[in-house]
């Protein structure tokens, strides 16, 4: 196993409130990861940071660039650059190109991937080889039968999908997803959970994510990592972490542990 | 271009043109109006060059606006930019010119050049205007631009290079060609129609490459989402910086057409209420569109020029715009182009609802819409539109 992403005495600071606090963390390829905690535990913050969209206080970020074993420090980068050095993420509340058609969806992030943005002469639907790709990544996540629908009038679990579609299209080292299940009715939940499973499967990518339905987690993780006032509470596999006394207070709160 | 040759694109457009209401259909019609238009009185002639050049001041713009999501309230700016720099050359460099292509030739020569000069001129000043701009979003954009536009506005009437001939603005004398014998006017109202109708045209093919091509797909995704456009790799400001350039230099195009029509680069090219009419005409018409910004000029120019005839509602011929433009902003959200293809729903059935909802069937390819008209929002394609969008946020 080869270490994909590791984050170093991770800290960020608003103000008095510590949101992420000291977290070091290193995520291995080849497993799923979860991260979980109660609301507040500061789960998106350090998303948002891995991910460049919030400066750390203190500590680094590093990120396993393209096919070698060596990480790139990216602590600094903004978010395009973590994301072109391979590392990809999905939104708890779904950010998707709402007023485009899901095939453009991802033809965006094909033409962001392939380096074409600037590329104003030819047709946006000329090159065949990115149509190619665009029409593979449809049939991975079973989204061809909506391809040119637009993605305003798609359901909820429709958009989550499409994300999932957006965020792999650019062929992420690590795809951090911000729960995925959120809002979704049951069939949609069992539906994203064999999806993941799949994907994870199918592709080299290293799967990371948060959630709140704990079904979700012991379904998909290898590994479990709890998060609770900004500081990892608990790291291991699902049986380990779950019977955790400390887990139980966290989610629970000491009264009824 | 290839196989087909070009016998078997004619017979090709041919038969696109007799399948029905096809684009072929409609450019061709379009094509022979333009032409039709040369042969028209005088005056409509000078109103629908004047109507041109709008629509392609409003079309630059809307590279920005619309596709982009960006508002800028300046971008007067590169309209004067580009007529002070043919004005500029005409005034400054013509005798130079005349010297050394001979004088019969020289008019042309100097017209070309300068506006050349003009369209480089634009581009120069937009790399840094821009750059600094695209740093802020939404109203500090907006704010920004304007701050932009009025600098350049009162450096214009301050004149401290001695260029600008300060509120009298630079008089445009585009001059006659000589050919021995036979003399071309190039300001005469029938040729600088045909010369703006050219430009005009091939301007638009331009921005419709652009947004048609993977730049501009790039645009889109942007307006809908600057944050997941940047989460999948793409920068978004220098994206933006780059839009703003292309914007304005098209928006440079017109201003240089706009000298030669008006005969003269004035300051109040640069103003805000200048910068306005491109607002106005892309709202009126339709930002999400791409000809929305094209028929907002059409009506603006020729609703002012409706009311200039009744010589008691000239003096308040803005009000009327600001009842107009009440009226489309509560009823009418995706302006006349969004209002045209409602009626076409309505009266010719649900069936073609595909062209307004820019997927490409339509006789226009809308292809950038922003939000469904409320009447399609029921009709998801699936039919499986689930009302409990739960958001665990």
């Amino acid at each position: 196993m080869t270490t994909v992403l590791k984050a170093e005495d991770l800290r960020k600071q608003f103000g008095e409130l510590t949101a992420v606090d000291n977290v070091s963390i290193e995520i291995d390829d080849g497993n799923i990861t979860s991260i979980i905690g109660p609301n507040g535990a500061g789960k998106t913050t350090f998303y948002n940071l891995l991910t460049g969209v919030l400066q750390p206080t203190t500590g680094s970020i590093w990120l396993r660039s393209g096919v070698e074993d060596d990480l790139a420090d990216v602590t600094d980068a903004e978010p395009h650059q973590v994301a072109q050095a391979g590392l990809s993420r999905s939104y708890q509340i779904t950010n998707i190109f709402e007023g485009l058609t899901v095939r453009e969806n991802v033809r965006v992030a094909r033409i962001s991937h392939e380096g074409t943005r600037l590329d104003f002469r030819s047709r946006a639907t000329g090159d065949e080889s990115v149509e190619a790709d665009v029409e593979e990544l449809l049939d991975l996540t079973g989204l061809t039968h909506i391809a040119d629908t637009p993605c305003d009038t798609l359901s909820h679990g429709e958009k989550r999908t499409v994300e999932i579609a957006l965020a792999l299209a650019i062929e992420p080292n690590v795809f951090l997803m911000d729960e995925p299940t959120a809002g979704m009715n049951p069939t949609e939940v069992a539906e994203i959970v064999s999806l993941i499973r799949e994907l994870d499967a199918d592709l080299d990518t290293t799967f990371v994510v948060t959630e709140h339905n704990m079904d979700v987690v012991t379904d998909i993780s290898d590994r479990i990592v709890v998060l609770a006032e900004g500081a990892i509470l608990a790291d291991g596999t699902p049986e380990d972490v779950l019977t955790d006394e400390r887990v139980t207070e966290a989610y629970l709160g000491s009264d009824s542990a | 271009m290839s196989a087909t040759g070009i016998g078997g694109r004619v017979s090709q457009f041919g038969s696109a043109v007799a399948e029905g209401w096809t684009r072929e259909r409609f450019g061709l019609i379009g094509a022979v109006a333009l032409v039709l238009i040369t042969f028209g009185p005088p005056f409509q002639v000078y109103l629908f060059t004047d109507f041109l050049v709008v629509a392609l001041f409003a079309l630059g713009f809307n590279l920005l606006y619309g596709y982009t999501g960006l508002l800028s309230f300046g971008h007067g700016l590169f309209y004067a930019g580009g007529a002070y720099g043919i004005a500029i050359v005409l005034r400054d460099l013509g005798p130079i010119i005349a010297d050394i292509v001979g004088a019969g030739i020289s008019p042309l020569v100097t017209f070309v050049v300068g506006g050349v000069v003009g369209l480089v001129l634009v581009v120069v000043v937009a790399v840094p205007v821009g750059w600094l701009s695209v740093r802020l979003e939404e109203i500090y954009f907006a704010l920004i631009t304007l701050a932009f536009g009025m600098l350049g506005y009162s450096l214009i009437i301050q004149d401290p290079a001695g260029l600008t001939n300060g509120t009298d603005g630079v008089i445009v004398l585009l001059g006659t060609v000589d050919l021995g014998g036979t003399s071309i006017r190039i300001g005469g109202r029938r040729l600088y129609y045909v010369i703006s109708a050219v430009t005009v045209v091939a301007a638009t093919y331009g921005v419709w490459r652009v947004v048609n091509s993977p730049f501009g797909t790039v645009c889109k995704a942007i307006r809908e989402s600057p944050d997941r456009a940047g989460a999948l790799g793409i920068n978004v400001r220098h994206h933006r910086w780059m839009t703003f350039i292309i914007s304005a230099a098209i928006v440079g195009i017109a201003g240089v057409l706009r000298a030669g029509l008006a005969s003269v680069a004035s300051p109040g090219l640069t103003h805000w209420s200048t910068s306005a009419i491109a607002v106005i005409a892309t709202v009126i018409g339709g930002a999400t569109y791409f000809y929305g910004p094209i028929v907002g000029a059409f009506i603006f120019l020729y609703i002012r020029w409706a009311i200039s005839r009744f010589p008691t509602l000239e003096a308040y011929w803005e009000l009327f715009f600001g009842v107009l433009l009440i009226a489309v902003v509560l009823f009418f959200k995706q302006g006349a182009v969004g209002g045209l293809y409602l009626l076409r729903d309505r009266l010719f059935g649900e069936g073609d609802i595909g062209g307004a909802n820019g997927g490409g069937g339509g006789a226009f390819d809308a292809g950038s819409q922003v939000t469904t008209p409320p009447d399609e929002e029921a009709k998801s394609s699936n039919g499986d539109v689930r009302t409990d969008r739960g958001d665990n946020s």
